[in-house]
C-alpha cells in the first residue's frame, strides 16, 4: 500500500488538495451552491460526452434533455405530490423516452443534418415549455419545487445537497467507466470511428446509437431533475440552446471521450461564469472566444494538454535510457502509456 | 384579407428562400455547413439601417453598400476561419461549432455597437398602404418581396450563364476535375460563402422596416431558412427557394387559422416529420451516410 502511494505520490497531492479546497468552500453557502453547480454540470456533460465524445453523435440541442428532465421531475412532485427521489427518476426515464424517440431518425443521418435535428429538436422542447401555459406555466416559471428527502430526512441546506450530488456524481462516473470499458462502450467507439467498419463486424450500428441517446438523455435528464430541486424554481430560460452551447463547451474544454475530461470542463466553466457575473453582457462572447480557442488550439481539450505534456515527459525521460539497441522499443513504450 | 396573407406569406417565403440558399450554396461548395446565415441577416439589417438612418444615404445605396460589406465578410470568415480550421485536419462537426461561435459572437458585436434594444427603420415609403386592386397592402412587404424574387432570378442567371457562376457550380460538382480545367477553386469557396452571406445580409436590410431591427431577429428565421433548404433538398439552389416558401405559408396561415403561439413549434415538427419521412428532400439531394 505504501508503495501504491509512494508511486501515484502527485495524484494523491492532487486528491488531498482538492478536498481541502472543497472542505473549506462547504463553510459557505454560496461557494457550495457553486460545488452543487459544478457537481450537476458534471453528470449533464458526461451524458453528451456518451453521445459525443464515445459515439460521435454530434447533439447541438442536448438541453433538451436536461428541460425534459427538470420540467418532469418537477411537474410530477409538484401536481401528483411524488416523492422527489422518485420524481427524478421518473423525470429522467421521460428523457430517456424522448431521446429513444428522436434517436431513430437521428442514427441515420450524416453529421450536418445531424446537428439540425438536435438543434430543431432542443428549440421544439424550449418553445413547448414556454408556451403551454397551462401545464408549465410559461416564461413565469415554476416556484416551491420540493427538495429531495430520503427515509424521512430532507436535505435542507445547500452544504447536504451537495454531498447528495457528489455521492451520485461519482457513481455516475464509475457507472460511465464501467460502460465504457464493457462491449457497449466498445461498440460505441467503434461506431464513432467508422459506422460502416463497426457494421461490417456485426455491431449493430442501429441499436448501439439508440442506446447511446437513451444513456445520454438519461443522465443530463437527471442532472436537471437534481436541477430542478436544489434551486426549487425553473423556468425555460434556463433551457434555451445558450444551455445546449454551454454543455458542448464545458465537454469540448475538458477533453471529449474522457472520464474526467467533463469534470474539469464543468469546474472551469462554473467558475468562470460566476467570475464573469459583473460582465454577464460579455458572457457569450467570451463563451464564444473559449470554443474557437478550443477548436484551433487545443482541440482535446484540458485533458488533451495533459496527455501531450505526459508524453513529452515520458519521451524525454526514455531519451536518456536509449542505445541504438532499444531506439525504436522506446517510441511503442511512449504509446502504450497513454 | 386572403390576398395580405398570400403576400405575407410570399414575402417571408422569399426570405427563408434566399437564407437557406445561402446555406445551400456553402454546403455545395465546400462540404460544411454554416449555422450563422441567421446572424449575417441581423447584422445585414442593423448595417443597413445605419446607412440610411444615420448617416442619410439614399435607400437603394444604403441596401447595395450592405450587400457588399456583407460579402466581404462572408469571404473573409471562409478565407481566414474556416480554411484554417480544414487545414488543422477538422472534422466538419468542429467547423460547424466554429460557425456558431461566429454567429455568438456577430450578435455580441451587434449588442454593442447597436445596444439590444429594438431599433426602427424610419418608413420608406410616404404612405402607409398602398391601394392594389382594391387591397390594401403594405409597401414594405412588396420591396421585401420584389427585392427577394429579384435576387433569385438574379443568382438563377449568374449561376447558369456566367463565366464564374459557371465555374463555382463546376468546383462544387468536383474540386479536382474543376481545378485542373483552371478553375481558382478556393476563390469560388470564398465567393460562395460571401454570396450567402450577402444574400443574407440585403434580406435582412428589406426585412429590417417590416420586423424593427434586433439582436435576436436572425436566430428564428436562420433555422427556418435552413429548415426550408432541408425540405426543399439540401443544397439544391431552387429547393431551398422552394422550401422557404412552403415554411413561409405554413406559417402565415398557420397563424392566421389556428394558432400563433405554437407556429414556430409547428414549423419545427414539420421539418423533424421531413427529416425522418423524406431527409432528400423535394429535389433528391445526397444525405445520408
Amino acid at each position: 500500500m505504501l508503495e501504491t502511494i509512494k508511486a501515484k505520490r502527485w495524484t494523491f497531492l492532487f486528491a488531498i488538495l482538492t478536498l481541502a479546497v472543497i472542505a473549506f468552500m462547504l463553510r459557505e453557502r454560496y461557494l457550495s451552491l457553486i460545488l452543487c453547480f459544478i457537481a450537476i454540470n458534471s453528470i449533464a456533460v458526461t451524458g453528451l460526452d456518451v453521445l459525443f465524445g464515445y459515439t460521435g453523435q454530434v447533439s447541438f440541442g442536448h438541453a433538451a434533455f436536461y428541460a425534459l428532465g427538470a420540467y418532469g421531475s418537477t411537474l410530477l412532485s409538484i401536481r401528483l405530490g411524488l416523492p422527489p427521489l422518485l420524481t427524478i427518476v421518473l423525470g429522467s426515464l421521460i428523457a430517456t423516452f424522448f431521446g429513444i424517440i428522436i434517436a431513430f431518425p437521428a442514427s441515420k443521418l450524416v453529421k450536418h443534418f445531424l446537428s439540425l435535428l438536435t438543434i430543431a429538436f432542443g428549440q421544439m422542447v424550449y418553445m413547448f415549455v414556454s408556451v403551454t401555459d397551462k401545464l408549465t406555466n410559461g416564461f413565469s416559471g415554476i416556484i416551491g419545487i420540493p427538495r429531495i428527502s430520503m427515509f424521512g430526512y430532507t436535505f435542507k441546506s445547500t452544504q447536504s445537497n451537495f454531498y447528495l450530488l457528489l455521492a451520485v456524481t461519482i457513481l455516475v462516473l464509475v457507472v460511465k467507466q464501467r460502460i465504457i470499458h464493457s462491449r457497449i462502450g466498445r461498440a460505441f467507439i467503434a461506431i464513432r470511428e467508422n459506422p460502416h467498419a463497426a457494421s461490417g463486424m456485426g455491431i449493430n450500428v442501429r441499436y448501439y446509437k439508440i442506446m447511446a441517446f437513451a444513456i445520454s438523455a438519461f443522465l443530463t435528464g437527471m442532472a436537471g431533475a437534481f436541477y430542478a430541486h436544489l434551486v426549487t424554481f425553473i423556468s425555460p430560460d434556463s433551457f434555451m440552446n445558450t444551455q445546449s452551447n454551454l454543455f458542448m463547451t464545458m465537454l469540448l474544454f475538458g477533453g471529449i471521450g474522457t472520464v474526467t475530461g467533463p469534470v474539469i470542463g464543468s469546474i472551469i466553466l462554473v467558475v468562470a461564469t460566476e467570475l464573469m457575473q459583473s460582465f454577464i453582457s460579455y458572457q457569450m462572447l467570451i463563451y464564444a472566444f473559449f470554443i474557437l480557442a478550443i477548436l484551433f488550439y487545443f482541440p482535446n481539450g484540458i485533458i488533451g494538454i495533459y496527455d501531450h505534456l505526459k508524453n513529452l515527459a515520458i519521451s524525454r525521460k526514455n531519451r536518456s535510457k536509449l542505445t541504438p539497441a532499444n531506439r525504436s522499443l522506446s517510441n511503442q513504450t511512449s504509446k502504450e502509456a497513454d | 384579407m386572403i390576398i395580405q396573407l398570400i403576400i405575407g406569406a410570399l414575402m417571408i417565403g422569399s426570405v427563408y428562400g434566399l437564407v437557406g440558399l445561402g446555406y445551400g450554396m456553402i454546403y455545395k461548395a465546400s462540404g460544411l455547413m454554416s449555422l450563422a446565415q441567421g446572424d449575417m441577416l441581423m447584422i445585414g439589417a442593423f448595417l443597413g439601417m445605419t446607412f440610411y438612418k444615420y448617416l442619410k444615404f439614399p435607400f437603394m445605396i444604403s441596401l447595395v453598400l450592405t450587400m457588399a460589406i456583407m460579402f466581404l465578410l462572408g469571404m473573409f470568415i471562409e478565407r481566414v476561419l474556416v480554411t484554417a480550421l480544414l487545414k488543422k485536419g477538422a472534422q466538419t462537426v468542429y467547423v460547424i461549432l466554429c460557425t456558431i461561435s461566429i454567429s455568438m459572437i456577430l450578435q455580441n458585436v451587434a449588442m454593442f455597437s447597436w445596444g439590444s434594444n429594438m431599433m426602427q427603420f424610419p418608413s420608406l415609403f410616404k404612405r402607409d398602404t398602398v391601394l392594389i386592386f382594391g387591397h390594401k397592402i403594405i409597401p414594405e412587404n412588396l420591396l421585401a418581396l420584389g427585392v427577394g424574387m429579384f435576387c433569385m432570378v438574379a443568382m438563377h442567371f449568374f449561376m447558369t450563364k456566367s463565366k464564374f457562376g459557371t465555374s463555382m457550380r463546376a468546383a462544387a460538382q468536383d474540386e479536382m476535375a474543376a481545378s485542373a480545367m483552371g478553375i481558382n477553386v478556393s476563390a469560388t469557396k470564398g465567393a460562395a460563402w460571401g454570396i450567402a452571406s450577402m444574400l443574407a445580409g440585403g434580406i435582412g436590410v428589406v426585412v429590417g422596416p417590416i420586423f424593427g431591427v434586433y439582436m435576436a431577429m436572425g436566430a428564428m428565421i436562420g433555422q427556418k431558412g435552413f429548415a426550408g433548404a432541408v425540405v426543399g433538398g439540401y443544397g439544391n439552389m431552387y429547393g431551398a427557394i422552394v422550401g422557404g416558401i412552403f415554411f413561409g405559408f405554413v406559417e402565415t396561415f398557420i397563424s392566421a387559422y389556428l394558432t400563433s403561439s405554437y407556429k414556430d413549434f409547428i414549423s419545427f415538427a414539420v421539418l423533424i416529420l421531413v427529416m425522418i419521412v423524406m431527409p432528400t428532400g423535394l429535389f433528391k439531394e445526397q444525405v445520408m451516410e
